[in-house]
């Protein structure tokens, strides 16, 4: 399966005692301090005006990194624009061990340390591509999302444990196609990448 | 891997010329990326089709210390002079009258989330923008566009911009008619028009339906039409007064009256004629002069009036000027429900209040527009969506932008509004206060924008937080006060219409620099931006928030009963106007208060360092360069359908490029050639090959030939050799036509 036009990676605070704005200065320090050295950070964009939405962007060339509060579900939000690979299974590899190690970032960033938590027993995942990857609810569009809803579980399992899961979620067709990931034993970040790290 | 794209996806769905230019764009594209394509003639290029720099695109950022380089790829590739290829740009979405479907709505949200970042703001000319988009994906954001009818043609560059028009046109109470259906025709006439090729600058029409409402704000435009109805032989005519010359900027200019009435059928060919004396007469080499305010003041507006009506006499009959008005007896937007009345329910206080302000009465009875008010005029892809469903549910396609950078629904029954407010505030869009004092303008500024000097919007995002928060108590007099902010001179924010206006600006204090605001007082927006305010002097930008307390609460102290701002600072003066903010004029050093030396929402140690050279003249470069890319971008084209074994349509694309040649070439000369393949062939062939001009010195007429032979026997059936035959006959042809503009060019008369 080709590797989508963007493909976003959202996991869910857990805690989080400061408001969207103090994200501001951490991205600007990470750009830099080149915090992420395979990727070129670019500037900080600064939303948090509007509701329920993404608040505070980290923009990259490759990826940025989103302060989100969509559906009211806040989290950091990992979305991949390019380079990712050719292939859906690269595209995902790449989205998430870069979205892991930017929840790693950000738990341990010196001025956010212990002020939040991120989770990782559970995931959104967005395939930003309607061309390739249509949000249908039958006919070949749905054949091809299932198909990505089964090599999305094979894969995460492998990372994330053997109870995860992987369902499509029921949005909006103009909504892009998005996955719900839920892994109750999942381990903590830093098992998980390095298990990636062993991986790759 | 899949080849499909959203060209093959969208064909049926695109008008064909859309569709044919996104093409032509496309193949320019891939010129300028084998460097073959001059930087100002591509940059112009894609101005003109919507896609425009962005802040850091020259690859230089500053982080608070140092200015660093941002490390693209490929870093000497560009996209214009100074201006890197892979640095993310801006789109300007054109939205003539600000006029949107349901479906466009869709679209705009599907497009901002998988090609810019999920937020689409509004712009204080009715226009969509999405920021950070890489020009790679601007072929396909552009196509799905045109699927559903948006172009982004001249919304930037040299050329005729997005039409505004009250976004209350048609269900005003003021109004004198509805001016929507001559904005549209007045925005598909000069669409790509020939006579708007050749500007010096950019150039902003506006219209309005009555004189005294702000909506249009056509005092402030290039060009403005006022509607108007005239007793001609005992029956009422319309007409609009015409206005010529407005504009904001450094120095704002209140636009001249070329006519104090232009009958309907007349609209067209006057704007034709003004065309075509601002091509031919308008300044070309110092932008700072180019707009049209300057044309009209050297000239004066007796002899500008003079040469538009000379020049109308002139031009060649256009069944256009007119063919729009036998469609205007139809002309009817349709609401979704029946009329009714609200009846006196008894509703919650936040609702009474959105009401109040973010509800207007229909002359239509039991209708109102509502107005979404947007917060900096951003709304995210999923908001988008949502609205789009409550506009299908309660208004249908009745939506538009308004240049407050907000969207109004029109033709909401009145019984619905409870409901409706109740929807929007699910989607966090039931903000009240629209058009108050919380409801601020605010241009890109430092955000985004090349040439922002300090943060417009993040003052813009500080203020409405703290006036909201003590919204409830603030008094009447204050609340419908308008603050409007640019991040600089330039004016994009329109802070000369607005009561209290800021642009942004600097100011040195020991060694560091300190963002600052100017602080303008007194401009009117009402009477359609009847006069411009008052620049009283610069506070830090930190102090804003207290120096519009402290203007505020003097007003409210000191004004007279009825009195309003405008009058009110009229009467004390400058020169007392200044002394109320003088105490904000302090520079405290670093040291004491350092938080002074950021700007809003930027936590980095303040500079100028990031302006980069803006891209609001568009590059001058000559017609001739700007016509000609087209045609080398189909003669590339041709070589992809060759390529893609598609002799046939190889063929014709080689054909047309010859003839998209000898167009630029005959236009040179001779501006009304036209598009008819016979009468561009018989010009070049009488102006150029027989008086042997296009000869060259060793071929002599060969390369003509190739045109005129193509054109006397099209083959019927082409075939791979054929094609290609024709193609390397058509690259040679674009050659010839390139050698013959520079030996002959410059030294021709234009004819008109
Ligand atoms: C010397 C350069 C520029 C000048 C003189 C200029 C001037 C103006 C003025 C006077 C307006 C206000 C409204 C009007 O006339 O209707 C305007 C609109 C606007 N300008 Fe600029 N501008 C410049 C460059 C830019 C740049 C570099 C940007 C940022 C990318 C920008 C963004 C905007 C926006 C967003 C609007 C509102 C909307 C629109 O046309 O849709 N401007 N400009
Ligand atoms: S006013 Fe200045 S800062 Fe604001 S958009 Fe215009 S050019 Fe940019």
């Amino acid at each position: 399966m080709i590797a989508p036009h963007r493909l976003s990676v959202k996991f869910f605070f857990e805690d989080l005692s400061i408001d969207a704005e103090s994200f501001i200065p951490v991205f600007h320090r990470w750009i830099r301090e080149n915090v992420v050295p395979n990727e070129l950070l670019l500037d900080v964009a600064d939303y948090k005006h509007v509701l329920d939405g993404p608040a505070i962007f980290l923009i990259g060339h490759e990826a940025d990194y989103v302060v989100d509060f969509t559906d009211a579900k806040p989290g950091l939000m990992y979305v991949r624009k390019r380079d990712a690979g050719t292939d859906l299974a690269d595209a995902l590899d790449t989205t998430m061990s870069q979205a892991l190690h930017g929840v790693k970032l950000t738990e341990d960033d010196v001025e956010l340390k212990g002020k939040l938590k991120l989770r990782t027993d559970a995931a959104a995942i967005v395939l930003l591509d309607r061309l390739n990857y249509p949000n249908a609810a039958n006919g070949d569009g749905a054949d091809a999302a299932a198909a990505v809803q089964a090599q999305l579980s094979d894969n995460l399992a492998a990372i994330f444990g053997e109870d995860a899961t992987v369902t499509r979620v029921a949005n909006d067709a103009r909504e892009p196609l998005t996955f719900k990931l839920s892994a109750p034993s999942a381990p903590d970040v830093d098992t998980i990448l390095s298990q990636l790290g062993s991986a790759v | 891997m899949s080849n499909i794209g959203w060209k093959d996806v969208l064909a049926d769905e695109m008008p064909d010329d859309l569709a044919h230019e996104i093409d032509i764009f496309e193949g320019q594209m891939e010129l300028m990326g084998q460097g073959k394509l001059d930087e100002k003639v591509f940059a112009e290029t894609r101005l003109r089709r919507g896609v425009y720099g962005q802040r850091y695109d020259n690859g230089q950022r500053h982080d608070g210390f140092e200015s660093r380089e941002l490390e693209f790829e490929e870093l000497d590739r560009i996209k214009g002079p100074d201006t890197l290829w892979h640095a993310p740009g801006m789109m300007r979405i054109k939205v003539p009258g600000g006029g949107l479907t349901s479906e466009q709505m869709d679209v705009l949200a599907q497009v901002a989330d998988e090609y810019s970042d999920g937020i689409l703001h509004v712009t204080t000319r009715q226009d969509f923008q999405l920021h950070f988009v890489h020009i790679e994906d601007t072929p396909d954001l552009m196509r799905r566009l045109a699927s559903v009818g948006i172009t982004t043609r001249e919304a930037c560059g040299n050329s005729v911009r997005n039409v505004t028009c009250c976004h209350l046109a048609g269900v005003c109470q003021t109004e004198a008619f509805d001016a929507t259906p001559y904005a549209d025709a007045f925005a598909q006439f000069l669409l790509g028009h020939d006579d708007i090729q050749d500007f010096g600058r950019k150039f902003k029409p506006a219209f309005s339906g009555c004189e005294a409402e702000a909506c249009g704000l056509v005092m402030m435009h290039d060009i403005g039409y006022l509607a108007q109805i005239k007793e001609v032989d005992g029956k009422p005519k319309r007409g609009f007064k015409v206005f010529v010359g407005g504009g904001l900027g450094t120095v704002p200019h209140q636009a001249k009256v070329l006519s104090e009435f232009t009958p309907e059928e007349e609209m067209l060919p006057e704007i034709q004629a003004v065309s075509r004396v601002f091509a031919r007469l308008g300044e070309k080499r110092n932008r700072n002069r180019a707009r049209i305010k300057f044309l009209v003041a050297k000239l004066g507006i007796e002899e500008f009036r003079r040469l538009v009506e000379e020049e109308r006499k002139t031009l060649p009959h256009d069944d256009r000027w007119t063919a729009y008005l036998d469609t205007l007896p139809h002309y009817e937007e349709k609401p979704t429900r029946p009329p009714t009345f609200l009846n006196g329910q008894v509703q919650n206080s936040e609702f009474n209040q959105w009401l109040e302000t973010n509800v207007y009465g229909q002359r239509q009875e039991g209708y109102s527009v509502v107005t979404v008010n947007l917060p900096l005029g951003d709304l995210t892809s999923q908001q988008t969506w949502e609205l789009s469903d409550i506009a299908r549910k309660y208004v249908g396609d009745n939506v538009r932008t308004t240049v407050e950078q907000n969207i109004v629904l029109r033709w909401v029954s009145d019984s619905d509004l409870p409901s409706v407010y109740e929807e929007l505030r699910a989607i966090g869009l039931g903000d009240p206060g629209a058009g108050t004092i919380v409801d601020i303008t605010a241009c890109p500024g430092t955000d985004t924008c090349k040439l922002g000097i300090a943060s417009s919007r993040g003052l813009a995002g500080e203020l409405r937080t703290r006036l909201t928060a003590k919204s409830a108590s603030l008094p009447d007099a204050i609340k419908d006060l308008k603050i409007k902010i640019s991040g600089c001179f330039n004016s994009c924010g329109q802070h000369h219409v607005s009561d209290i206006g800021f642009f942004g600006n600097s100011r040195r204090s020991g060694n560091f620099k300190m963002p600052h605001f100017q602080v303008i007082l007194g401009g009117k927006w009402r009477d359609n931006a009847g006069s411009y305010g008052l620049a009283v002097g610069a506070v830090p930008s930190k102090t804003v928030p207290e120096v519009v307390d402290t203007i505020t609460s003097r007003y409210v102290e000191e004004r007279t009963k009825g009195e309003t701002f405008q009058e009110w600072i009229g009467r004390i003066g400058k020169k007392e106007a200044r002394s109320i903010i003088q105490p904000f004029m302090k520079l405290p050093a670093f040291e004491q208060q350092p938080e002074f030396f950021s700007d809003w929402g930027d936590p980095r140690v303040f500079s100028l360092g990031d302006i980069g050279i803006g891209e609001c003249a568009g590059e001058v470069v000559s017609l001739f360069s700007m016509e000609i890319s087209p045609a080398e971008s189909e003669a590339f084209e041709a070589q992809i359908a060759l390529d893609e074994d598609d002799p046939a349509r190889a063929d014709a694309l080689a054909y047309s490029s010859m003839l998209k040649a000898a167009r630029a070439l005959v236009r040179t000369q001779f501006l009304d050639v036209g598009d008819s393949p016979d009468r561009i062939v018989e010009e070049f062939k009488s102006r150029f090959f027989d008086t042997e001009l296009f000869f060259d010195q060793y071929a002599k007429g060969k390369f003509g030939q190739y045109l005129l032979i193509r054109h006397r026997n099209p083959n019927p059936n082409p075939d791979n050799d054929s094609a290609h035959r024709l193609i390397e006959e058509a690259l040679l042809f674009i050659e010839a036509t390139h050698a013959c503009e520079s030996r002959v060019g410059g030294n021709v008369l234009v004819e008109i």
